[in-house]
């Protein structure tokens, strides 16, 4: 099963479930029934884009910057270029 | 009582000049195997390139030997798949890494992912920037905002269980390689992220390390709006059909 099927089977699911509440096919409270129900699909949709752009910001603000293993790169290179003259290769 | 086989970590190198990268990327790699008393080989793939790439890679043969150094040039730029199809008929190793000349990935890495593979038997180990001690290095908020968005984009939608799913620095068993680069399809910007996509969907078992990523150190990345569209596109294509 592709990722696709996946994503489309669980969506189908979702809204026919959802339907059936919507249409009071499935027995609930007057209260949810008139007043969670309606809003639902969009606290979801709101949930998901605020739980991604949560994502991202917490992703760029714990992104580590490697500052010394720039430094302990720098260092080897030119021991390398060294090691490497001696050995026959060019380099610059 | 037979004599236990001993691993063997071959390296595919695509490179297309790379005269100033090749030589110290080399004493890295040599540097890491030795300390690390593994048995190694350095697989170049050159693309023709003009700068002379292929005869500093020939004074390396001369220092290094050629059990340890092995030249399999191509005709011209032929692409990064095809690259690693062409540098796998020459692979004596059980093991081969695949990754960048440019030093963004630096050979000490190896030794870890190396010792991460035998924890479990691992079909594969990814390096990874985005867990635990990884990072990058020359970044600015910009780049980190559109690897980050492009990572998230590619794991809400293809849930890889991976969390860097475009590097390209990687351990693979040997017959993994081989049977998971028949499978993939792109090129380009979307291949290391179908060759993972492709890999999990197969069941290979998968394990990450985290690594440092420094930026190159010579000549600059591009990552444009074009790049940016054709990504997407990859990540969408990979949905419809892995």
């Amino acid at each position: 099963m592709t990722r696709a099927i996946e994503t489309i089977s669980a969506l189908l699911l979702f809204s026919s479930l959802y339907l059936a509440a919507f249409l009071g096919l499935i027995p609930f409270p007057a209260k949810v029934q008139e007043e969670i129900i309606p809003v639902l699909p969009f606290w979801a949709l709101v949930s998901f884009g605020a739980y991604l752009l949560f994502s991202l910001g917490w992703g760029i603000f714990t992104f580590n910057d490697t500052e010394a293993a720039y430094h302990e790169l720098v260092t080897e290179i030119q021991q390398a270029k060294k090691e490497l003259r001696v050995k026959g290769v060019d380099v610059d | 009582m037979a004599p236990i086989p001993k691993d063997k970590y071959s390296v595919i190198l695509p490179t297309y000049n790379e005269r100033k990268n090749l030589p110290v990327i080399t004493w890295l790699l040599e540097k890491t195997f030795t300390e690390h008393k593994l048995d190694w080989e350095l697989i170049i793939v050159d693309d023709g390139s003009p700068d002379g790439t292929q005869e500093v890679a020939k004074q390396l043969i001369t220092a290094y030997g050629p059990n340890r150094i092995v030249l399999k040039p191509r005709a011209g730029k032929l692409g990064l798949g095809t690259a690693y199809v062409h540098g796998l008929q020459f692979v004596t190793g059980n093991f081969v890494i695949i990754m960048d000349a440019d030093f963004s990935h630096h050979p000490k890495f190896i030794a870890e992912f190396i010792a991460k593979q035998k924890t479990k038997n691992y079909d594969i180990v990814t390096g990874t920037r985005y867990a635990g001690d990884g990072g990058v290095y020359g970044w600015d908020f910009k780049r980190k905002l559109v690897s980050r968005g492009a990572n998230l984009l590619a794991s809400v939608v293809l849930r890889p269980n991976v969390s860097d799913l475009t590097g390209s620095f990687r351990l693979y068993k040997k017959h993994v390689l081989e049977k998971v680069i028949q499978t993939t399809e792109s090129k380009g910007y979307t291949f290391q992220m179908e060759m993972m996509v492709r890999a999990r969907a197969l069941g290979y078992s998968v394990a990450e390390v985290p690594i440092s990523f420094v930026d190159r150190i010579y000549g600059d990345s591009k990552l444009g709006g074009d790049e940016i569209v054709e990504y997407a596109k990859g990540v969408f294509n990979l949905w419809l059909k892995v």
